[in-house]
């Protein structure tokens, strides 16, 4: 049986937590928190400002199933 | 209060008079459609001798405000039919503002052929011969004019496409390292300075001096705090320093509203090779700048310095916008062949948001594929060399894509979308359509509600609150444009009260007297009526506030949606008085 993961994206000063890495793969339990997620690879959560899971925006409480892309953004703007 | 100098290019004479009655007090981008709508007739033509080319400071501008060194450029659009206000960073609006110059308003029309340089300066202002000027790229021409005129001055050249008169070309202003890499870049200005027959403007600060505010020690407490919040806030101070404007690539991918390949899809695969975070590693790992100043006494330094495999420069940046334009939406994901085309469009004097989204039709028209690199450099050449087919593509998106049958034509009024679909991000859509310059994410940035969670926070896929957040924005950033501060200062500004404040602190000591936030928004209402009012002149209806049909009939993934917002909402927008 395949054990539930997940894509994990963190951008810009986020990045370092992935050891600079664009992606990378998370197993979880169904049912884990973004917040939870998050904390495994040590992001202070009150710097995650965006988040968007599989696209659409999603709050830290966001259940995850396995399959998603989890994308996480620090406070940024520009245009 | 300052100085106007009018330059008649018809007997090449100088006018100076002071900012009085109804131009008193005025600045940016409110000075300069405040004169384009009384002095300009709304029906004639762009490249006329009736229209005006009006070159204008902020009110802030020369104070040593932080962040306040932009420059507002306006006129009657040859892109657009449309009042235009273009804004630019760079050195000639402090320049200007430290010679006492509220505004150049070069006026008329010499007869054809004939090439001229303006110079500006402290005993002020007069007109030369400059034919030898003639065919050059700003970056040669600009070269030749700091020889002449020294280090200190700054230089407002057209390049060669300005020369031609078409409607994606602007005008390049000089930078801190003398460099023609900032640009009003919007809307074919550079095509009326190429019709008054002006290659250049050259500004030279010497005996300039501080624009002295009436409370200097109140004007030098509320800059303290204004400088502060820019510091503290995450996006002025960490984020935008750190990795620029291109910062916002990743992001708006993730949204699903990053247009690619002519706006058929919101996400592009090939988004990591163009990214702020990979820019930001080759500029690092090349020797080039980040957290670069674009003006003088910029705080927040989004601008970069992009460098070769040898560390030879290239160009700046380059921006968010150019990036996308040129990338996802040709199907490139190549930064260095980015680089080279916005050098290569820098120097001809072109808006790369315009001429990347042209290119892009040519690429849907199947003039080229997508992704070709190669091909698109042929087509910058075909621009370089005035060929008929370097015309339609310089003529701008809309041009373009009637030439060439294609029906997916991104413009509104005339103008081309910037890097956010508008049906993944409807706010920015309600701005497109309504806004007085055309297709403009900076007249109402409802990205930042609608993604980046700065300002609040309104749902970008549905059509609920989108009216009044582009409202509220437009008239903010008409109010901005007004004081010569760069709209980035805004991210602070919508997140803290006393960025606000202090906004309003060095206002009031500037004037000397008190200036509240009503005083602000009561600037911005002012500004968009005017410019509305001129566009209802010019014969615009609530029939071409509009997106192209498509936006509403063909559905964009990954989110399988369509622009909502209905045309009833969007007639509300400037539902508003004085």
């Amino acid at each position: 049986m395949t054990v539930p993961a997940v894509d994990i994206r963190l951008y810009a000063t986020l990045r370092a937590y992935a050891a600079d890495r664009p992606s990378v793969r998370a197993e979880i339990e169904p049912g884990q928190t973004v917040e939870e997620v998050l904390r495994a690879f040590g992001v202070p959560v009150e710097q995650a400002r965006v988040i968007f899971v599989n696209s659409r925006a999603a709050a830290p409480s966001h259940p995850l199933q396995g399959g998603e892309r989890v994308a996480v953004f620090p406070a940024i703007a520009g245009g | 209060m300052g100085r106007i100098y009018r330059i008649d290019m018809t007997d090449l004479q100088v006018r100076t008079e002071e900012a009085a009655g109804s131009y008193a007090g005025l600045g940016g981008r409110a000075l300069t459609s405040a004169i384009v709508a009384d002095e300009v007739p709304a029906t004639c033509h762009a490249l006329g001798a009736e229209n005006k080319l009006v070159i204008a400071p902020g009110l802030l501008t020369g104070t040593g405000a932080p962040c306040s060194g932009r420059l507002s450029v306006g006129a009657k659009s040859p892109l657009t039919g449309t009042i235009k206000e273009s804004n630019a960073g760079g050195t000639a609006a402090v320049n200007l503002a430290t010679l006492g110059i509220a505004a150049l308003v070069v006026e008329g029309q010499p007869e054809r052929g004939k090439l001229y340089r303006i110079i500006v300066s402290k005993d002020g202002a007069r007109v030369e011969p400059a034919d030898s000027l003639a065919g050059l790229g700003n970056y040669a021409a600009v070269e030749g004019l700091f020889e002449e005129f020294g280090d200190k001055v700054s230089c407002l050249t057209i390049g060669p496409v300005g020369e031609m008169g078409a409607g994606a070309a602007n005008i390049a202003v000089t930078d801190l390292e003398r460099r023609p890499t900032r640009h009003c870049g919007r809307g074919g200005l550079g095509a009326v300075m190429g019709s008054k027959g002006v290659k250049a403007i050259v500004v030279d600060p010497a005996g300039g001096s501080r624009v002295q505010p009436a409370d200097d020690a109140a004007f030098k407490q509320a800059a303290n705090k204004f400088a502060a919040a820019l510091k503290e806030h995450p996006v002025t101070g960490t984020s935008l320093p750190a990795y620029g404007t291109n910062v916002l690539a990743s992001v708006i991918n993730e949204a699903g509203a990053y247009p690619t390949r002519n706006f058929s899809e919101g996400q592009f695969e090939g988004i990591e090779a163009i990214s702020g975070e990979r820019q930001r590693e080759i500029i690092l790992e090349r020797g080039g700048e980040v957290a670069h100043a674009c003006s003088p006494g910029c705080t927040i330094k989004c601008s970069r310095t992009y460098v070769d495999k040898d560390g030879q420069y290239v160009t700046k940046g380059p921006e968010y916008e150019t990036i996308w334009a040129h990338g996802a939406d040709c199907g490139i994901d190549d930064l260095d062949a980015i680089a080279q085309m916005d050098r290569i469009e820098d120097d001809l004097g072109v808006d790369t948001i315009e001429t990347g989204a042209t290119i892009a039709l040519a690429m849907e028209a199947g003039v080229i594929e997508f992704g070709d690199v190669q091909g698109a450099l042929n087509l910058l050449d075909e621009v370089r060399r005035g060929t008929p087919l370097g015309r339609l593509l310089a003529a701008g998106a809309e041009v373009f894509g009637k030439a060439y049958g294609v029906v997916r034509v991104p413009t509104v009024k005339g103008q081309a979308m910037p890097a956010y679909d508008p049906r993944a991000v409807m706010g920015i859509g309600v701005t497109y359509a309504t806004s007085t310059m055309g297709a403009d994410h900076t007249a109402g940035y409802a990205i930042a509600a609608n993604i980046l969670g700065v300002g609040g926070s309104v749902d970008p896929l549905k059509p609920e609150g989108q009216v009044e957040l582009s409202r509220a924005l437009q008239t903010a950033t008409a109010a901005i444009d007004a004081s010569g501060l760069c709209l980035f200062v805004a991210f602070a500004v919508l997140d803290e009260p006393e960025a606000m404040e202090a906004i309003c602190g060095m206002l009031g000591a500037l004037q000397g007297r008190p200036f509240t936030a009503e005083d602000f928004a009561a600037i911005g209402r002012k500004v968009l009526l005017r410019e509305r009012a001129f566009n209802r002149a010019a014969g615009f209806t609530d029939a071409d506030d509009r997106l192209p049909r498509f936006f509403k009939t063909e559905k964009l993934a990954p989110h399988q949606i369509t622009f909502a917002v209905s045309d009833e909402e969007l007639d509300q927008v400037f539902n508003f008085e004085e």
